[in-house]
């Protein structure tokens, strides 16, 4: 490159980090999470795969999600949203938006995509009440067999054949 | 009605002829003399029958025999009749009367050919041919009468029409076995035949049944000379054999009429050429369907690729042979009862051969390109070039000459059009023909593949695996053959295994050094391994004294390089024992699982195999129960029930069993991951990838998943490759594929 800018590095060692991430989530077997660039081109967007963890309500329901990443990363934090609805206290279930402090103003530099999903994940099964996005799924927290249902009626299985159809409220 | 005009006209007709043939003689005397002589005319010519002797000949002949007219008076006779015009009359009726008597000759022929159609005999050939010449000359018009050439003609051409329709189709067969017992004949044996033929007109007829048999001849001739000797060129010998043979014999049918030598030469020459042309040919078809084994006995055929070589010079057959090689290499090489090494060794032949036929090339370019694009797909060929390369000695038949002089490889280089012996490429180069200078062998056979990063690879596993088999620290052999590869890859390719060669070196001065601070019967061999090869890495964990071994070693290794750290590869080390047992002694030189088995008996006598499985680290259990079995074999231990051994502290005689020699039971070389190894260990951390972008990304197409590996670093793999990897995955029902989409089976 002719012109070596500040600018024009930042890309290039963000990129060097996503790369890393992709390697070591791939290599590391971490249960029930798993994230991926979209395409080849740009790293900066990928899908990811959290199942839910083994003795939650959320067992054996998978969640699709979009991961994009800043281009100041990792100094900011990636924007993460479930792709698949996800009826829980802290997510929006219209939009997949996450209330996670981590992905907030929490976030620090260390924290990577193995990590986030991980908390994510485990977000799954804990929620916090105390700070809901959806009102709803926090008053029916207490009641798991009205929760469930409530949660089913939502899910969308992931179906690999099809790409996801649009949103429906 | 006739009218007075046609009357007129008749009679004016009638009297001219008349006159004619009265020649204005008084009277009708001319008439008279004239009806004598056309009498002595056609009595003269009239055909003889000859089966008839002359002792009982009767009727008419007898009465003309009583006055015959003298030759005088026959000429007079003949030459009234052509002085009356009436010659061309006297020529249809000699031919009408020899039409009669043409069932005479009939009969006869049909005769001896039934004769000859039974028995096959040549001889009633020559003797039919003899007799029909006899005809032929008896009714002959006597050219001593002065009748000008015509009539000899006419009747020749008109007994030759006859002789042709009646003869048999099986005289063309007798007749070819006739000119055949001439040729075979020393010359001029048959010679007087050849006009006797010319007058019966067979050699026109026949001309190309006369060919033949001179071209069956040769070709006789040449399979039985040439056929599997290929020793010595043999073409010399076939000209001198034409020259002396077949020329003389061609003298007769070709060159007949020749007034001196000059004449014959120029009548000999266009069939001459043709049959030098075919000797050349049947060679050349000979060698060519020879060319197999010619190859595989070079260089003792070296003979036989000379005259193939002239031979290819006068016969355009150069497609032919490389159809041919193709066709047998096809089916005698390349296929997988073949041995990687004969491939190779029969490639290298076939390049040295046909170098001598076609020194351009392009015949080897066309015949090795599916001997090269099937070694590409054969896993070992890199391995047994890079054996060869190393000079892998033992097994005799190097495929390098040993007086080649080693030079380094070399690169297809652009043509130089400013050099004066610059040479356009052969006509019958292909378009991808890169005109290959004669190089050396093995630089032809790393050319093989597209770039020699593979063979570099190769040569490290290789050298890996010698270097750690070295006993006796003598390391000469192997740095001898790193600086050879060294003249030929040039040296940074070369620069890993140098430092592999430096590793062993240091290992020796690390060691001296060690044991000087401390004596320890460990003589490790530290390796960088950053450019080793990657070992087989076993999770064995040596026992006991061992253990101490190792540990009081690494404490002064560390203490020696503070920045290193040792880690053991205790699988690849060999341990020297001497057993003390309560009634003897046991010297054994054994791998170290069997090492660590026997420590661990020292501690109780009586073990299972699976409590020692447990405390060597992990190790597979066949491996555990051979590594047994060597005990058993060397009478230290004995399996009392299954899985449960017991030390043997003094002799039991367990039967007369002597030691068994387990065949195979030691490795003979330090396990190091060969390159495709390497390749599936790099496949599975791509696995990883596959598995990653298939959970997230829902199905996808070979293209995409490609395309997406590329994000992984260092992937390197064809989409080929890729397709073979998640068939295999596929088999094992880790995905399943459907219209061309992968995913995951879940």
């Amino acid at each position: 490159m002719a012109t070596t800018t500040a600018a024009a590095e930042a890309p290039g060692s963000v990129t060097k980090r996503l790369s890393n991430e992709l390697m070591t989530l791939m290599m590391s077997s971490s249960p029930g999470i798993s994230a991926f660039p979209k395409s080849d081109s740009n790293l900066f967007d990928w899908a990811g795969t959290i199942e839910g963890p083994t003795g939650t309500i959320y067992e054996g329901l998978a969640f699709r999600m979009s991961i994009s990443f800043p281009s100041n990363y990792p100094y900011a934090a990636p924007t993460i949203k479930f792709d698949t609805p996800c009826y829980h206290p802290n997510v929006d279930l219209a939009t997949g938006a996450i209330c996670l402090d981590i992905l907030q103003d929490k976030w620090s530099a260390v924290y990577s995509v193995q990590t986030v999903l991980l908390s994510l994940q485990s977000l799954l099964g804990e929620p916090n009440n105390a700070s809901p996005l959806n009102t709803d799924a926090a008053n029916t927290w207490s009641s798991p067999k009205e929760y469930k249902e409530r949660l089913m009626k939502n899910y969308r299985p992931l179906n690999d054949d099809k790409p996801p159809a649009g949103k429906k409220i | 009605m006739a009218t007075d005009a046609l009357r007129a006209q008749v009679a004016a007709k009638w009297q001219e002829s008349f006159n004619r043939l009265n020649r204005s003689e008084p009277g009708i005397t001319g008439l008279m003399s004239f009806s004598e002589a056309w009498n002595i005319a056609i009595e003269a010519l009239r055909p003889k029958d000859l089966s008839i002797s002359p002792t009982d000949t009767t009727s008419s002949l007898q009465r003309w025999n009583a006055v015959k007219p003298s030759k005088q008076q026959v000429r007079n006779a003949f030459a009234l009749v052509n002085q009356c015009r009436k010659l061309p009359h006297l020529l249809e009726v000699f031919l009408e009367e020899m039409r009669k008597k043409q069932p005479l000759i009939t009969r006869e022929v049909i005769m001896y050919m039934e004769s000859y159609e039974s028995t096959n005999d040549v001889q009633i050939v020559t003797k039919l041919i003899g007799r029909l010449v006899e005809w032929y000359e008896a009714w002959m018009p006597n050219p001593e009468l002065g009748l000008g050439p015509i009539p000899t003609t006419t009747y020749t051409a008109s007994f030759h029409t006859f002789l042709f329709s009646i003869l048999p189709p099986t005289f063309s067969a007798g007749f070819k076995a006739l000119v055949e017992t001439t040729i075979r004949s020393p010359p001029h044996t048959f010679s007087h035949l050849w006009p006797i033929f010319e007058s019966l007109g067979l050699i026109d007829r026949y001309e190309t049944l006369i060919a033949s048999v001179g071209y069956e001849f040769i070709e006789a001739h040449v399979k039985e000379t040439c056929q599997q000797r290929w020793g010595q060129p043999l073409l010399p010998q076939l000209r001198t054999w034409m020259a002396d043979t077949v020329v003389p014999w061609m003298l007769s049918p070709y060159a007949r009429g020749a007034k001196n030598v000059d004449e014959a030469k120029v009548m000999m020459q266009g069939v001459g050429s043709r049959f030098d042309f075919h000797m050349h040919k049947t060679l050349c078809d000979l060698r060519t369907s020879e060319i197999f084994g010619i190859i595989v006995d070079y260089p003792d055929s070296t003979g036989a690729l000379q005259d193939l070589k002239e031979c290819m010079n006068r016969v355009d057959q150069r497609s032919d042979l490389v159809h041919a090689l193709r066709q047998t290499n096809k089916r005698r090489l390349l296929h997988p009862g073949a041995d990687t090494k004969d491939i190779l060794a029969q490639y290298v032949s076939t390049i040295k051969c046909l170098r001598v036929i076609d020194p351009p090339g392009v015949l080897l370019y066309k015949v090795a390109d599916p001997i090269r694009r099937y070694l590409r797909e054969r896993p070992d060929t890199i391995r047994c070039i890079v054996a060869s390369l190393v000079g892998d000695g033992e097994s005799g038949d190097s495929l390098v000459d040993d007086n080649e002089p080693i030079q380094p490889l070399q690169q297809p280089d652009v043509e130089n059009y400013t050099d004066p012996e610059w040479n356009p490429e052969p006509i019958d180069a292909g378009p991808d023909f890169r005109a290959n200078k004669p190089s050396d062998v093995i630089s032809t056979l790393v050319s093989i593949y597209d770039s020699k990063d593979l063979f570099i690879k190769e040569l490290q596993v290789l050298l890996a695996q010698r270097l750690l088999a070295v006993t006796d620290g003598n390391y000469d052999r192997e740095r001898r053959n790193v600086e050879i590869l060294k003249i030929r890859f040039g040296e940074p390719a070369l620069q890993v295994c140098e430092v592999m060669l430096k590793d062993m070196d240091d290992s020796r001065r690390t060691d001296q050094h060690v044991q000087s601070q401390k004596t320890s019967d460990m003589h490790p061999t530290i390796i960088s391994r950053h450019f080793w090869p990657t070992l087989e890495t076993s999770d064995l964990k040596m026992p006991g004294q061992f253990k101490a071994l190792q540990e009081r070693y690494a404490k002064e290794y560390s203490v020696f390089k503070p920045d290193k750290y040792l880690k053991w590869l205790p699988n690849l080390g060999r341990v020297h024992l001497e057993l003390e047992l309560e009634d003897r002694t046991v010297d054994a030189d054994v791998p170290p699982l069997e090492a660590a088995f026997i420590e661990l008996f020292s501690e109780k006598d009586v073990w299972a195999v699976d409590d020692l499985m447990s405390k060597v680290g992990t190790v597979p259990r066949s491996a555990a129960l051979k590594a047994l079995g060597t005990w058993v074999d060397l009478h230290v231990l004995t399996e009392d029930s299954e899985g449960v051994f017991r030390l043997l502290n003094v002799t039991e005689d367990t039967g007369a069993r002597a030691p068994v020699p387990r065949p195979g039971a030691e490795e003979e070389l330090p396990s190091i991951m060969s390159v495709q190894q390497q390749q599936a260990e790099q496949m599975k951390v791509y696995w990883k990838f596959v598995e990653g972008m298939l959970t997230n990304l829902g199905a996808l197409s070979l293209d995409r998943i490609q395309t997406m590996l590329k994000i992984a670093p260092g992937y390197d793999r064809t989409i080929e490759q890729l397709a073979g990897f998640m068939e295999a995955a596929r088999r094992e029902g880790h995905v399943s594929v459907k219209d061309g989409m992968w995913k995951l089976a879940r």
